[in-house]
């Protein structure tokens, strides 16, 4: 009795786990982004007034001010192009990577997992660090360039979009790999040698058999990079320079530097029911159609 | 060319680090036979018949096919079709596609659609057409994956253990379809089997593998009846071995303690013989006595009735000797009972000299 009491409770546990780590501060940031501001401590009015009797303050005043100023919805569309042309990137070197990592040998495979996972051992902040490090001015890339006579000046390196994109692809390639890894274990290898022996070399067969029947780790891993990296704030800061304003800074300098917390909650708000929206209806479509072809 | 050696495998040696799993294999096949490679597991008959499809490259030798060297043609290059042992159908494709997935590149919409119907057709599988791969049963599946070979109409047709993964009642009526099928298309097959049955009833010729030498290749009867070594005739059916040595005119087995008659000279003074257990006949010691050579009187120590046989265990002084005797009577008191003596007795013929 006590043991069924238990699991019925279990199987609750996720959704305990959702409610209150997600649904409660995402209502508390509606519950913001409809607020008045004003200069106080905190920053804004409450929504509910008693002094002159009950009265309902709010307004939609924060969602018209970002919406109509190109400067928000800018950095949004950036953010989003940056996490498309990231995981572009991650899945162009972790495909390959996975599916080695997943036919390879049992030894060999191992260290190679070990490999991929070892970075998480040590601090995110330090290893974008390091890569400041590395692309700076006088660094080691420059240095090298600079001796191999390939250059005759240090080149700009940091500070532009391009040493963000290559930031994030690094930091975020490992949560590519991995589920992609887990697909690619599963898949059949004998498969790939049907499709040659049926007389597909090796481009046809990977579009008509490997491609097709990856689509899932694709998915997975696709998503864990790309809507983490809408948010990303700590790469851009460090690596970017003022030539892209992207929407984790925006929303950091919204909160922080301007003290707007009702206009940054709208932001945030926004930002979050366009990425999760699309992705929740992409979810089901997709689960349908898996379904459908049982991969 | 002639079609004696429609396939010809030159001095084929393969090995994987450390490990060699094929020595300098040699085999002739002729166009349209049905040839099977038998062998336990770690013969390298597989890896031959993957080296045959194109998936292994050897370290040494030639594979000829038709007249031509295919050694180092990839496997799209290769006129031939390897049938899986796990079927590899694709899963993300229904029935026709994969019967039409060869062929999609050279055919036109309609000649792959006849193509696909024809073949469906041979294979009666017209109503699975649309089904998804998950959905069919193992004798369905076996048969797509044929079909999808065979729709590429490929000089020489390699199976890896074509009737394992089938139950045994659908295996042997697989068995029969799949000679019938091959005899129709005169394509020349070659399977790997570690089921001696099997390589029995499916074979033309056969050749027998171990340690990645070939030890024997001839049909299932000659194999059969006239091993050439021990390993063989213990590998293939049920097997009497007895160590026999020349004494005076005769020879003698001190397992048994009994005189053996050959009708063979000898190389050696010291060798074994194979008595295979429907060779020797049975009876009640009532009704007969004991010869001096080629006949032992015995206790039955086991018996079991497989229907059309009756398998027995008689021992005789230090050795357990197999019989089977076949039931021609519908009686069923006519069998011998277990702990009876018998006499049992065979022709000179039936000896079989084991030289290596």
């Amino acid at each position: 009795m006590k043991n069924k009491l238990f699991e019925k409770y279990f199987v609750f546990s996720p959704y305990f786990w959702l409610v209150l780590f997600f649904f409660i501060p995402l209502a508390i940031i509606f519950k913001i982004s409809i607020s008045v501001s004003e200069w106080g401590m905190p920053p804004y009015q409450d929504i509910f007034l008693f002094d002159n009797g009950f009265k309902i303050n709010t307004t939609f005043e924060n969602y018209v001010y970002i919406f109509s100023d190109y400067y928000y919805i800018g950095s949004f569309v950036n953010s989003l192009i940056l996490a498309l042309i990231s995981t572009f990137f991650c899945l162009l070197i972790g495909f390959p990577l996975a599916f080695y990592i997943a036919t390879s040998n049992i030894r060999l495979r191992n260290i190679l997992l070990v490999l991929v996972v070892i970075p998480f051992w040590s601090s995110f902040l330090l290893r974008v660090y390091a890569w400041k490090i590395i692309l700076q001015n006088n660094g080691i890339l420059n240095v090298i360039l600079l001796n191999l006579g390939i250059t005759s000046e240090p080149l700009q390196l940091l500070y532009n979009q391009y040493a963000v994109i290559m930031g994030i692809v690094y930091t975020y390639l490992p949560l590519m790999i991995l589920p992609l890894y887990g697909y690619l274990n599963k898949f059949d290898l004998n498969l790939i040698e049907a499709s040659k022996d049926l007389g597909l070399n090796r481009i046809k067969t990977f579009y008509k058999v490997i491609l097709p029947l990856s689509v899932p780790g694709i998915v997975a891993g696709s998503l864990l990079v790309f809507i983490p990296v809408v948010g990303e704030f700590i790469i851009p800061e460090m690596l970017g320079g003022s030539d892209r304003l992207y929407y984790g800074k925006i929303l950091w300098e919204e909160f922080f530097v301007n003290r707007n917390w009702p206009g940054a909650s709208a932001l945030a708000f926004s930002g979050i029911i366009i990425l999760v929206l699309p992705i929740v209806i992409f979810q089901i479509l997709y689960s349908r159609w898996s379904q459908k072809n049982e991969i | 060319m002639d079609n004696n050696n429609f396939l010809v495998i030159e001095n084929i040696s393969k090995s994987f680090g450390d490990n060699k799993v094929l020595e300098n294999i040699n085999l002739n096949i002729s166009k349209s036979e049905f040839f099977g490679l038998l062998g336990s597991s770690g013969s390298g008959k597989t890896t031959l018949l993957r080296i045959l499809g194109g998936f292994e490259k050897p370290d040494t030798g030639r594979v000829i096919l038709d007249g031509t060297d295919i050694t180092k043609l990839e496997p799209f290059d290769r006129p031939l079709n390897y049938m899986f042992q796990s079927y590899a159908l694709f899963p993300h494709l229904n029935v026709f596609n994969n019967l039409a997935f060869g062929i999609k590149e050279n055919f036109t919409l309609k000649e792959i659609e006849i193509n696909v119907r024809n073949i469906a057709e041979l294979l009666s599988i017209e109503h699975l057409l649309n089904r998804r791969i998950k959905q069919l049963s193992g004798g369905e599946q076996q048969r797509v994956a044929l079909g999808r070979c065979l729709i590429k109409k490929p000089k020489l047709l390699l199976l890896d253990e074509p009737l394992a993964a089938l139950d045994k009642k659908l295996r042997s009526k697989t068995q029969l379809e799949l000679t019938t099928l091959q005899k129709k298309l005169k394509i020349t097959f070659v399977f790997v089997t570690h089921d001696q049955e099997e390589a029995m009833s499916l074979s033309d010729r056969m050749a027998i593998m171990k340690n990645g030498l070939i030890l024997e290749c001839s049909s299932p009867e000659e194999i059969y009846e006239n091993p050439k070594s021990l390993y063989t005739a213990n590998f293939i059916g049920i097997a009497n071995i007895i160590e026999i040595y020349k004494k005076d005119e005769n020879f003698y087995s001190d397992d048994l303690g009994i005189n053996f008659k050959l009708n063979k000279k000898l190389k050696n003074t010291k060798t074994n013989i194979l008595l295979r257990p429907e060779k020797i006949k049975i009876q009640s010691i009532n009704n007969l006595k004991t010869s001096s050579f080629n006949s032992f009187s015995g206790e039955i120590l086991e018996k079991s009735y497989l229907g059309s046989f009756t398998r027995y265990e008689i021992k005789i002084k230090n050795m357990i000797i197999s019989v089977l005797d076949q039931n021609f009577n519908s009686s069923s008191n006519y069998n011998f009972p277990k702990g009876g003596k018998v006499i049992c007795s065979w022709e000179s013929e039936s000896i079989k000299v084991l030289e290596d």
